[in-house]
């Protein structure tokens, strides 16, 4: 049996409220495999986006374990979820989350040097020009579109090779018709990558675009159900 | 289960990498201009700090040259009997410089006349610091020379020329021996800390090798003898002077200049203590400045570090980072503030040129060497809080932006800033008291504000922003910022009372320098006047158009009995003793020599030491004397009958007295009682005569009392003083013209360093404020972007905006005006030896400018948000 990249395993998570303790997740189990692709939807505030958070090591949980490619995060403080983030995980946000003082050519070159890798420029301007940004390398996100800053992060989330790809609603605050582009762009990467993609959105439209759809209620996995998009990868293979 | 994928864990990234990481967020937080305000604050703190040690050293030196030339040496030894050998042995193998003189009155005869004249002999060196001025014509100006007469010849001052009708060349007699007369002298350096020996007539200087052959100076003859010594290390000049104390049972003293001139001695620890708090305001304000821009810094740094973070970088190559940073920052801000604090301080001695009489000698490294601390420290406990509280960046802040590392910024700041400022305020200061009262002022501060909020707090709660009128808009923002409202006005009102402190002050010791030598200071004191011979010394000054002052009667006396009891003197009084000064000084640095001298004795013959210090130079008086204050009881009315006394208060308390107390005076061998009816305050400083005892009129007129005036001489009048002698034989007149001159000329360089000091820190203050101001810019921009957007009109905002940052301005000016106030009083009362009085319009003055400056400061900062679309405003805040 190969083994998942992503393992979760009875993972809660709690806040303290004014009000008594506040259950954001309750007892998450999930297995996401390599290369697969993963929507996780539900309302606001089922827990979609601190699910996603816990599985990419952004914080810690109250109970339970996430595996990334088997290393447990449970173990690890936050310097240690850092080296292994660096090591294996690529993010896309809603907000894009360029850094600002940066060109989109930094901003992609940023992880690569982060990880100590050689030739970081030559990499990013490959990935920049895969994106179809390579002329506006040198601009700052200020003085690009949303779209455009999207393409930069997403140029940014492949370029360390990431094993996998966190995607909180990427076209969130984009319009329908550059979501659709941004959307296109992703999932071409993905497949040239194969990386492992799990992303959170609320649109059905999007989510459909994966392979499973796991769908939170008040912070359970309320359903988990392949795609038409698995069953025709799978009938490919 | 599959082997899991290979990973490099360690999180071990090349050094190169961060650094090249950090070099670049370096430039590019320049480029963008997050960085400029805090190297700017860094920058302005070197420069400040720098500027005025520079400044500072430079001038102290001058003015310990200068004053040293009051002295013609560093430190001095002082006795009326012959001082030890082995001292000066000990002095030269300690690789000083060192002289001797002697100073003794006696007849100097002409061939065709004689007069009383002031002799002092010189060794080859004198004198160790300052020169000789000396001419070959009488009342010129002259021209320096660094050492005395060679043996054989006599140098004379001006005025015994024509007294004595001698010319260059001719012959002197003094005691047995025979002396050419080879130049004119026209100042001497230490010619101001004689005392009556060294007063008593015109200056004959010779040489040390004559004064045997002269066979005046015998065994009780009224001769002061004393040793310089020269070392431009004043803490081998503090070693010796304690080898002496020990060597010597503390016999011997050695003095400095402050030993030697009440006023000097004033002026200088004033002026330091006023430059030292200047310096000190300086730099608490660039460190304040320093702490806002570091906190809003690391503020826009926490989804930089968030992203970081995400991306894979641990919180150790964060602080590694964010460290590396700030040692940039720092070189980069001492090599710039160097170069501008060095700037400063020549640019402001190029506009003082004209001031400053001297030439000041060069400044050593210290001055570079605390503004490099001062910009480590300063940035240690001002910024690193801040920027270290980045490491703490939790990475979820990627997808929740509320989240920050609160809990550690939110304490830390204030324990480091804290013990950043006792730090550098006790460095500085060197003085606990000082210290104690800065903080005591701040936390003052503190506590009034935490009352303030707190009224603020129960103050009826607001729903909304209430944007129908901009006042109640404004008030509403006001309330909503509380808890950065309340920051900011407390370094607000920090900030301009430290203004407040030092503009104050300064305009205080300005004036009472001023007041206390203004430009018709009598410069000449006469003595030993008979009541018979004022009639003829007031008309002599009516011809000659000399400005002369009233006639004080003066009489020597001692206290004998205390209610019927030896008098019991309290501990020393100190230096006390030595500041009756003129008013017969000579007489009691004589008693007091004689204290020191006795030092040994003193245990086996208190008795007679005591019944010594307690003889008096004393006077009668219907009236107060003008800078007199009466500290207890009454002073006696016109009608008084005779029978009271007034007491100096030191004096009063050395002796332990109490109002009603009944003295008994030995004065002139006849019996006097009276009752104390008063204590006094006397300014000793003001070179008037002063006295420790009045009697009230009618109680000792009759004793034979000799009388004292003083007269104001210009430098050509001076020659004058021979015929007055000639015509008042028995007078002995003491020049103290070159003694006022020198303090002059002290007090004008104080002056004006004082003006710089407080420019500068005007300067520190402005910074503060603006950084202060930009603080919380971006939720003003960003609420009054979304008002623009709903329709608000420009007027609305822009005068909700005005009473806004007013209305904190006018809060702030009124906490300041009170902590300075509170400060002042502690300052003047303690440190600066003023007297503290209420100033009355800075209590107006102090609110109203606090809502001016920071109401057009507020405005012209936050403006923009008129100006520009909302849109734009909106997406650059985001």
């Amino acid at each position: 049996m190969p083994q998942a990249m992503i393992r979760v395993e009875k993972l809660c998570k709690s806040v303290p409220t004014t009000e008594g303790v506040l259950e954001i997740l309750r007892d998450i189990d999930l297995e996401i495999d390599a290369a697969d692709t993963v929507a996780i939807i539900g309302a606001s505030g089922s827990g979609k986006s601190t699910l996603l958070g816990l599985m990419a090591g952004l914080d810690a949980a109250s109970s339970g374990d996430v595996l990334l490619s088997g290393h447990s995060l449970a173990s690890m403080d936050e310097e240690a979820r850092a080296i292994l983030r660096g090591q294996l995980v690529g993010f896309v946000f809603q907000s894009f989350q360029l850094l600002p003082s940066l060109t989109a050519l930094e901003n992609v070159m940023l992880p690569i040097e982060l990880k100590g890798e050689n030739s970081a420029r030559e990499k990013a301007l490959q990935l920049l020009n895969r994106v179809g940004l390579s002329e506006r390398a040198h601009h700052y996100p200020n003085q690009l579109s949303g779209g455009e800053q999207q393409r930069v992060a997403i140029g940014r989330a492949f370029a360390t090779e990431a094993k996998i790809l966190f995607a909180d609603e990427p076209t969130g605050n984009l319009d329908t018709a550059t979501g659709a582009r941004i959307v296109e762009l992703l999932f071409d990467l993905n497949k040239e990558f194969a990386t492992t993609l799990v992303l959170v959105t609320h649109e059905d439209r999007l989510a459909k675009r994966c392979g499973r759809i796991v769908r939170l209620v008040a912070g359970v996995v309320s359903s988990d159900e392949k795609t038409s998009h698995e069953v025709d990868k799978k009938s490919v293979r | 289960m599959a082997r899991s994928l290979e990973l490099d864990l360690s999180g071990q990234r090349s050094f190169s990498t961060l650094i090249s990481l950090a070099a670049r967020l370096l430039w590019r937080d320049w480029r963008g201009g997050e960085l400029k305000l805090l190297s700017l604050a860094l920058v302005m703190a070197v420069t400040s700090v720098t500027g005025i040690a520079l400044f500072t050293d430079r001038l102290e030196k001058a003015l310990v040259l200068e004053s040293a030339n009051m002295l013609a040496a560093d430190r001095m030894l002082r006795s009326g009997r012959p001082l030890p050998k082995e001292i000066l042995i000990e002095a030269k193998t300690r690789g000083f410089q060192t002289a001797e003189t002697l100073s003794f009155t006696s007849m100097a005869f002409s061939d065709s006349s004689n007069m009383l004249v002031s002799a002092k002999a010189v060794s080859d060196a004198y004198p160790l610091r300052g020169e000789v001025i000396i001419a070959d014509a009488p009342f010129v100006r002259g021209t320096p020379i660094a050492s005395g007469p060679r043996p054989g010849e006599a140098w004379l001052e001006s005025r015994a020329f024509p007294a004595l009708e001698l010319k260059i060349g001719d012959k002197i007699y003094i005691g047995e021996s025979t002396l050419r007369v080879s130049h004119i002298i026209i100042t001497e350096p230490d010619r101001s800390s004689g005392g009556m020996v060294d007063n008593a007539g015109p200056r004959v200087m010779l040489h040390m090798d004559d004064v045997a052959a002269t066979n005046v100076v015998q065994l009780g003859s009224r001769v002061t003898y004393r040793f310089l010594f020269a070392n431009t290390e004043p803490e081998i000049l503090d070693d010796f002077s304690l080898w002496i104390d020990e060597e010597f049972n503390s016999e011997y003293r050695l003095r400095d200049v402050r030993d030697e001139s009440a006023e000097v001695s004033e002026a200088l620890s004033r002026a330091e203590s006023f430059l030292m708090l200047g310096s000190l305001f300086a730099v608490l304000l660039a460190g304040i400045a320093i702490a806002l821009t570091a906190k809003r810094y690391s503020e826009r740094h926490y989804d930089y570090v968030a992203i970081l973070k995400t991306l894979g970088c641990t919180s150790n190559q964060i602080a590694a980072i964010y460290l590396m940073i700030q040692v940039v920052l720092v070189l980069v801000s001492i090599g710039l503030g160097s170069i501008l604090g060095w700037l400063t301080h020549a640019g402001i001695l190029e506009l003082l040129q004209t001031v400053l009489a001297v030439d000041l000698p060069p400044a050593g490294v210290r001055p570079y060497i605390v503004g490099s601390l001062t910009a480590i420290v300063c940035l240690l406990s001002f910024a690193l809080p801040p920027l270290l509280a980045l490491r703490e960046t939790p990475p979820l802040r990627v997808l929740r932006k509320d989240i920050s590392p609160e809990k550690l910024s939110d304490r830390m700041p204030y324990i480091f800033g804290l013990g950043g400022s006792v730090l550098l305020v006790s460095w500085y200061s060197n003085d606990l008291l000082i210290t104690f009262i800065l903080l005591a002022a701040v936390t003052a501060i503190a506590v009034m504000l935490s009352g303030f909020s707190y009224a603020l707090l129960k103050s009826t709660s607001s729903v909304g922003m209430k944007a129908g009128n901009s006042w109640k808009l404004a008030m509403s923002a006001a309330r909503r910022r509380r808890k950065q409202n309340v920051l900011q006005i407390m370094v607000f009102a920090i900030t301009i009372m430290s203004l407040l402190i030092l503009s104050l002050l300064r305009t205080d010791l300005i004036s009472d320098w001023q007041a206390q030598l203004p430009e018709d200071t009598p410069n000449h004191f006469m003595m030993n006047i008979s009541q018979s011979q004022i009639e003829g010394i007031e008309e002599f000054f009516d011809e000659n158009g000399i400005r002369g002052n009233a006639f004080y009667p003066l009489i020597s006396a001692r206290v004998e009995r205390v209610n019927g009891k030896d008098p019991e003197p309290q501990g020393e009084m100190g230096d006390g003793g030595e500041r009756t000064t003129l008013a017969g000084g000579a007489e009691t640095r004589e008693i007091e020599e004689g204290s020191a001298k006795l030092g040994r004795e003193a245990e086996v013959e208190g008795e007679e030491v005591r019944g010594r210090l307690s003889r008096r130079q004393v006077t009668w008086a219907a009236e107060v004397p003008s800078d007199n204050r009466i500290v207890e009881g009454e002073w006696w009315d016109e009608s008084a009958s005779p029978g009271y006394v007034s007491i100096e208060e030191e004096y009063a308390g050395w002796l332990g007295l109490e109002i009603g107390d009944s003295l008994e005076f030995e004065v002139l061998g006849q019996q006097v009682s009276a009752e104390v009816s008063s204590f006094r305050s006397v300014q000793w400083d003001n070179m008037q005569p002063n006295f420790y005892i009045i009697f009230s009129p009618g109680t000792i007129d009759d004793l034979g009392a000799t009388f004292l005036s003083t007269a104001l001489m210009e430098r050509e009048q001076k020659v004058l003083l021979n015929d007055l002698v000639r015509q008042f034989p028995t007078m002995v007149v003491i020049e103290i013209d070159g003694l006022i001159e020198q303090v002059q000329t002290i007090i004008a360089q104080v002056t004006s360093a004082i003006e710089l000091i407080f420019f500068l820190v005007l300067i520190s203050g402005a910074l503060v404020l603006l950084s202060c101001v930009n603080a919380t810019l971006d939720e003003r921009f960003y609420e009054n972007a979304i008002l623009r957007t709903l329709g608000a009109g420009r007027r609305l905002i822009l005068s909700s905006l005005v009473i806004e940052f007013a209305t904190i301005g006018v809060l702030a000016g009124f906490i300041a005006t009170v902590g300075a106030e509170a400060s002042l009083f502690y300052l003047q009362e303690r440190v600066f030896n003023q007297s503290f009085d209420l100033h009355y319009w800075v209590w107006i003055a102090g609110p109203l400018a606090g809502m001016l400056v920071i109401g057009a400061l507020g405005l012209n900062s936050t403006k923009e948000v008129v100006r520009v679309s909302p849109l734009i405003l909106l997406r650059r805040i985001s």
